[in-house]
């Protein structure tokens, strides 16, 4: 018999106590698990949306300054200075490529229509409605791409120019069929062009291979876009990388709040979960003071009484985290998408069931400690009067 | 040669009650091998005599000295390991861990020894046969007669091979022809070598020992006649 085996069997007639205590760390564990998993999905599901509510990262040339295009000045395309598109093939080659989900390259060139100075923007049609999503477009159906002799207007420029979808426009002399008006999004590089395709731009251009920018959207939730600036600069020289920081801010800014509100919940359920082992141990001390005080009576020590109230918690604290991870990561994969509205799958993640029990064994020995100490020092002969 | 020395053992208890002098200035010696019945009416001092002589209890003043050691003045843990060694206790109530079996509960006192589990239960199924159990060592507590868990306390008791036992009222809850048998059983023990120090308030229970001192009012005084 070892002072484990005096333990086991304690926890073993006192079913329900044990239970008790087991569902304490599990409904904690549990909601911790779900919590944090659910929250790193949430983080994940928001940084995508984040990512896909525009580009976070700005391509332009080096030098130069003559057009506005949100914001950002941007290179004047009668300058000599601009990009072209042998840079695109480079972009992959960085070492975080894989998080460039989308890259889109633009070519701005202005144009007079009815007499007035319209901005063309020439696009990868299929990259940029990725970029775009927050578009809503009259006339274009949902997934459609347009063809080379199609164009996208901005609400302000059919408006002006009294065009709505299906309509022809006659660019540079070429005409085009007006596939998509964009319904007003406040923004001038939206509002105030023409989104045309970017190989027919560049002819009627004549600037084959041209491009003025290239806007990409780096899906960073797990890599620092500062990085990914720094290996693109290092890969495409003679350009200008910027980062756009207003919306990496935001981004960082809703995830740590997610953040925050997991750790407030989970530190809360930590204490609940403590505070209801802490409560148990000590009703079990003061049941089994009799007990105690025979243990000390026939020469146990005190370290041996804490060791075997320890070694219960230590039990049932394990235990509990082993059912709460199985209950939590369940629930999660299970349920966790559908209630925290996203789309994103939550995984099975076996490391957290290392982190659960090692966690729940910790607080369930700390939880313990007290009670422990108290049976400890429990008087022999007061226990005994007990008798 | 004594074993046992207590000198000037004097222990007061201090509560609601006020300030109690449970033992007055106690001198006994007890030689190994003894049987030493200490008797007394309700309340005299003599469970707090026994729990002092079996290191449970420090003494307000006073010393007491078992083979030599001088036990009151041993670190705690020491102490503990000091009644581990010396002393088995048969407690009234017999007070067996209700949830072990008895030979878990025979087997309590070794468990914080480094003797392997296997030679744990030989030693114990071995002291159960020595106290008339062996076929009932895997029946808990709850399922054992009063005199069976007494002897299953004895057998705890004995089972470290301690030196001296103290046993107070064992056979206060007992029927008669059980609370023979008990004794027949203290008796055999005690004639193996070990000395034997049993509360009692029954006089019947003088013939079974080698002698016997009465605690009256926390002080020793010679047995009465009504005693």
């Amino acid at each position: 018999m070892r002072l484990t085996d005096i333990a086991l069997q304690n926890l073993r007639r006192r079913k329900m106590r044990s239970a008790l205590l087991v569902f304490s760390v599990v409904i904690g564990v549990a909601s911790i698990i779900f919590l944090y998993s659910s929250t790193q999905v949430m983080k994940e599901d928001v940084a995508n949306k984040l990512d896909q509510f525009g580009s976070n990262i700005l391509i332009l040339p080096d030098s130069g300054a003559a057009m506005n295009f949100g914001g950002i000045t941007v290179e004047a395309p009668t300058q000599v200075k601009e990009l072209d598109m042998s840079l695109i093939p480079l972009m992959q080659t960085i070492k975080n490529k894989e998080t460039l989900a989308t890259i889109a390259p633009k070519l701005l060139v202005d144009t007079k229509i009815n007499g007035q100075t319209i901005l063309l923007l020439g696009v990868d049609f299929r990259q940029e409605l990725r970029l775009k999503k927050w578009w809503k477009l009259n006339g274009l159906a949902k997934d459609q791409i347009p063809s080379a002799n199609e164009v996208i207007l901005g609400s302000d420029v059919a408006r002006s120019l009294g065009l709505s979808p299906n309509q022809t426009i006659t660019i540079k002399e070429q005409e085009f069929r007006v596939t998509g008006i964009i319904q007003p999004t406040g923004s001038t590089e939206n509002d105030q062009a023409i989104f045309i395709d970017l190989t027919v731009l560049q002819k009627l251009a004549n600037r084959p291979n041209a491009i003025s920018l290239i806007e990409t959207a780096a899906l960073c939730y797990t890599c620092p876009i500062e990085e990914v600036t720094q290996q693109l600069s290092a890969k495409l020289p003679g350009t200008k990388v910027t980062a756009l920081k207003s919306t990496l801010e935001s981004r960082d800014d809703t995830v740590n709040r997610f953040n925050l509100f997991a750790r407030i919940v989970s530190l809360i359920l930590f204490l609940a979960s403590s505070l209801v082992i802490t409560m148990t141990m000590k009703a079990s001390v003061e049941e089994r003071t009799r007990e105690i005080g025979i243990l000390r009576a026939i020469g146990f020590r005190k370290r041996h009484i804490i060791q075997i109230i320890l070694t219960e918690a230590g039990l049932l604290g394990s235990l509990g985290g082993l059912l709460g991870y199985l209950l939590g990561m369940g629930a999660a994969v299970r349920y966790g998408s559908v209630l925290v509205k996203t789309q994103v799958h939550i995984p099975w993640q076996a490391n957290l069931l290392v982190y659960a029990i090692l966690a729940s064994i910790l607080i369930s020995l700390i939880a313990s400690l007290n009670p422990a100490w108290q049976a400890a020092i429990l008087d022999p002969t007061e226990s005994l009067r007990y008798m | 040669m004594s074993l046992i020395k207590v000198r000037e053992v004097t222990k007061i208890y201090k509560g609601g009650d006020g300030v109690v002098e449970a033992l007055k200035n106690i001198n006994l010696e007890i030689a190994e091998g003894e049987f030493l019945a200490l008797m007394g009416p309700s309340g005299s001092g003599k469970s707090t005599l026994l729990s002092v002589l079996g290191g449970l209890n420090p003494p307000t003043s006073g010393k007491l000295i078992i083979d030599d050691i001088d036990v009151y003045a041993l670190a705690p843990e020491r102490l503990a390991d000091f009644r581990h060694e010396y002393v088995g206790f048969v407690f009234q109530q017999y007070q067996l861990i209700p949830y072990l079996t008895a030979l878990e509960n025979v087997m309590l006192p070794l468990a914080i020894t480094s003797r392997p589990g296997k030679e744990q239960r030989d030693m114990a199924q071995t002291v159960l046969d020595k106290v008339g159990l062996g076929s009932k060592s895997q029946r808990l507590p709850n399922q054992l007669s009063g005199g069976e868990q007494n002897r299953v306390a004895i057998a705890r008791a004995i089972v470290n091979e301690p030196a001296i036992i103290f046993a107070d009222e064992p056979t206060g809850s007992l029927d008669s022809k059980t609370a023979m048998e008990l004794l027949e059983l203290f008796q055999t023990l005690n004639q193996g070598g070990l000395t034997m120090i049993m509360v009692t308030h029954n006089q019947d229970n003088l013939e079974w020992v080698s002698r016997a001192v009465y605690i009256r009012d926390g002080v020793l005084v010679p047995i009465p006649e009504e005693a």
